[in-house]
């Protein structure tokens, strides 16, 4: 039963992370990756291969097998999953729109998934990673059922680190002008901010937190297998940005508690019903769907709404992309 | 040598069902501008429809089965329009929120297929063809069938758009929908059609792509998406005629490469068509005006 409920904090801390970071590319910057699962597999993988020992012997295959401890694989495998950002933001973000980027950005998201799958020499093929070192387990003795609980909480202790910096960022200028751009592009650029730029940043940074999101689920799991990232799961991620409210960080908190711990994870507890094998996760995963389009009807700003930031949107809510409902209050237009 | 020319036989199968899921795509690109991101699940479903007919209930020649289970999709495209996507693209201006929602219907329907289908593989029930020799080509019966539909379904298009009255208000409506309501067209039929032709190609697609890979699961649209993709931005995103030609294209070099590389990679060569065709002619083959 304790082991249940860690492994139900542990998806809620680590979502919190992914979720952060998909936030800033959509909910601040308006970039709609619908790849951020790639990014999550690339930070995983090069999470597992930093810390596997060298791979010779041991029947898989893989690049580096470099056995660092654990802070630093994570540390390299986000930032392997930034300069992978890097690459694919060089070419897409610059000229396409937000329709052929999400083209693309999906396309990417299955090749990335195909070719994993059947390119065994790098990525082992379908087999994935496994025995990936359990971080301090032998440092500290913990045992299968005590590494649990132990991690939740390493867990739990990152993402509020991560929280911390996010919130910085996002009060920062660099968080306004992220802000500005999903609200009107043109205007941004009209005002001497420099688009590409700023998008890249959050590219960057986002990847960056998805890199150490899955970084910390192979720690959790100990292996890496391709099915798990296919393009629907970028979906979940995106259920929890909206179900707890675009654009704040405290929102996706509670959308990772929402979706990922009880609509997800909770009824994998249930058991299967004879005759239908995953027959609950699929209804499950189509939930998660409707739940989604329900709340995007009814209730688009998300559980806990995006605060309203005067001087940043002139008093409309514009960033929904709803017709706006509040007519524009002169004093907040003499504001710079 | 006849690897090569088996590997062309190949490529033009593929070819004829990706212009046929690239045209129904871009009919509705082109009227709705917004993306179907459920589009491969769309297909799978029409061939998940065509398998019922087929193989379940009825017992109907597979053939027949491909009309009837394209026709249905039709039909559901529309009701999903009707239900889902029409509301959400009328009451939020920017276009990300749809996309959001389309990616969501393709989660849905997804999980529903294995829901109700299972994730086993599946096969028509269909009689075994032996093959042709065609020029330096080989092959089947079936085949030939598929390329002959496909054919006849791009003819269809065309005469449908530049010979008809609503083929014209779809293509007035595809320029400028506003001018085009101006004008008295009614739009809101327009689209209406416009989903029931999509759904049904996309169910042809589905079903073809069942009969020309010999196997059907759920998940057998959802990976040919990003080929489809490629196909449609290749030939220029929203051009119907381009969609044909981007398929012709990416059909036969997938196919082709697969005779030089490892076949497990062939459809990578599409994602790599698609960036070269996004880094140099971003605008595609046939530039639709107004859309860069």
């Amino acid at each position: 039963m304790v082991y249940y409920i860690f492994t139900l904090v542990f998806f809620c801390f680590d979502y919190f992370i992914l979720a952060m970071g998909l936030n800033i590319q959509y909910g601040e910057a308006g970039i709609l990756n619908f790849a951020y699962i790639g990014f999550v597999a690339i930070g995983a993988y090069f999470t597992g291969v930093f810390s596997l020992p060298s791979s010779a012997g041991t029947g898989q295959h893989y690049i580096l097998g470099l056995g660092l401890p654990f802070p630093v694989n994570l540390l390299l495998g986000g930032l392997a999953a930034m300069f992978f950002a890097l690459i694919v933001a060089l070419i897409t973000l610059r000229r396409l729109r937000t329709d052929y980027l999400a083209i693309v950005l999906i396309s990417l998201s299955l090749v990335l998934y195909d070719f994993c799958n059947n390119f065994v020499s790098l990525f082992n093929g379908a087999d994935g990673l496994y025995n990936v070192p359990e971080p301090f387990a032998k440092a500290f003795g913990l045992t299968v059922n005590s590494f649990i609980p132990f991690f939740a909480c390493v867990t739990a202790v990152i993402s509020l680190l991560m929280w911390f910096v996010m919130s910085r960022v996002m009060r920062a200028p660099v968080g306004r002008t992220f802000r500005a751009i999903r609200d009107d592009e043109v205007v941004a650029a009209a005002l001497g901010k420099n688009v590409f730029l700023m998008r890249l940043k959050a590219m960057l940074i986002g990847s960056f937190y998805a890199g150490v999101g899955g970084g910390l689920l192979i720690q959790f799991g100990g292996s890496f297998n391709p099915t798990a990232w296919l393009p629907g799961e970028t979906f979940v991620v995106f259920a929890v940005l909206i179900v707890g409210g675009a654009g704040n960080n405290i929102g996706m908190f509670v959308g990772a508690l929402l979706v990922e711990t009880l609509l997800i994870h909770l009824p994998a507890f249930l058991p299967e019903i004879p005759g239908h094998p995953g027959l609950i996760e699929y209804f499950d995963n189509a939930v998660v769907g409707i739940v989604l389009m329900l709340m995007l009807w009814f209730r688009p700003q998300g559980v806990v709404p995006e605060r309203l930031r005067r001087a940043a949107s002139f008093g409309v809510r514009s960033g929904l992309g709803m017709l706006p409902q509040a007519p524009i209050e002169p004093a907040a237009l003499d504001r710079p | 040598m006849s690897l090569f020319w088996l590997s062309v036989g190949f490529g033009f199968v593929t070819a004829s069902v990706l212009a046929v899921a690239a045209v129904g795509l871009s009919l509705q690109f082109g009227i709705t501008n917004y993306v179907n991101f459920a589009y491969g699940d769309f297909m799978a479903l029409g061939g998940f429809f065509a398998y019922v007919l087929n193989s379940e209930v009825l017992h109907l020649n597979i053939w027949i089965a491909l009309v009837l289970g394209s026709l249905l999709m039709g039909v559901f495209a529309v009701i999903v329009n009707r239900l889902i996507l029409g509301p959400f693209a009328r009451r939020f201006t920017k276009p990300h929120y749809v996309l959001i929602v389309t990616f969501g219907l393709s989660l849905i329907m997804l999980n529903a297929e294995y829901s109700i289908w299972g994730a086993q593989v599946r096969f028509f029930r269909m009689p075994i063809a032996p093959a042709l020799h065609i020029g330096p080509l080989l092959l089947t019966r079936n085949q030939l069938i598929v390329i002959a539909i496909a054919i006849a379904l791009m003819l269809g298009v065309h005469t449908l758009l530049k010979a008809t009255r609503l083929g014209k208000s779809m293509r007035a409506m595809s320029d400028n929908t506003t001018l085009a309501m101006t004008s008295g067209i009614d739009t809101k039929r327009i689209t209406t059609i416009t989903w029931f032709l999509s759904g049904t190609l996309a169910g042809v697609a589905g079903t073809v792509l069942g009969i020309g890979e010999g196997n059907l699961t759920p998940a057998s649209g959802e990976l040919f998406l990003f080929v489809i993709f490629a196909a449609v931005i290749l030939g220029g995103v929203g051009s119907i005629y381009g969609a044909m030609g981007g398929a012709l294209l990416i059909g036969l070099a997938t196919e082709i490469s697969a005779a030089f590389i490892n076949p497990a990679y062939k459809l990578d060569i599409a994602f790599v068509l698609l960036i070269l065709t996004l880094l140099i002619r971003p605008s595609g083959l046939i530039a639709r005006p107004g859309t860069t």
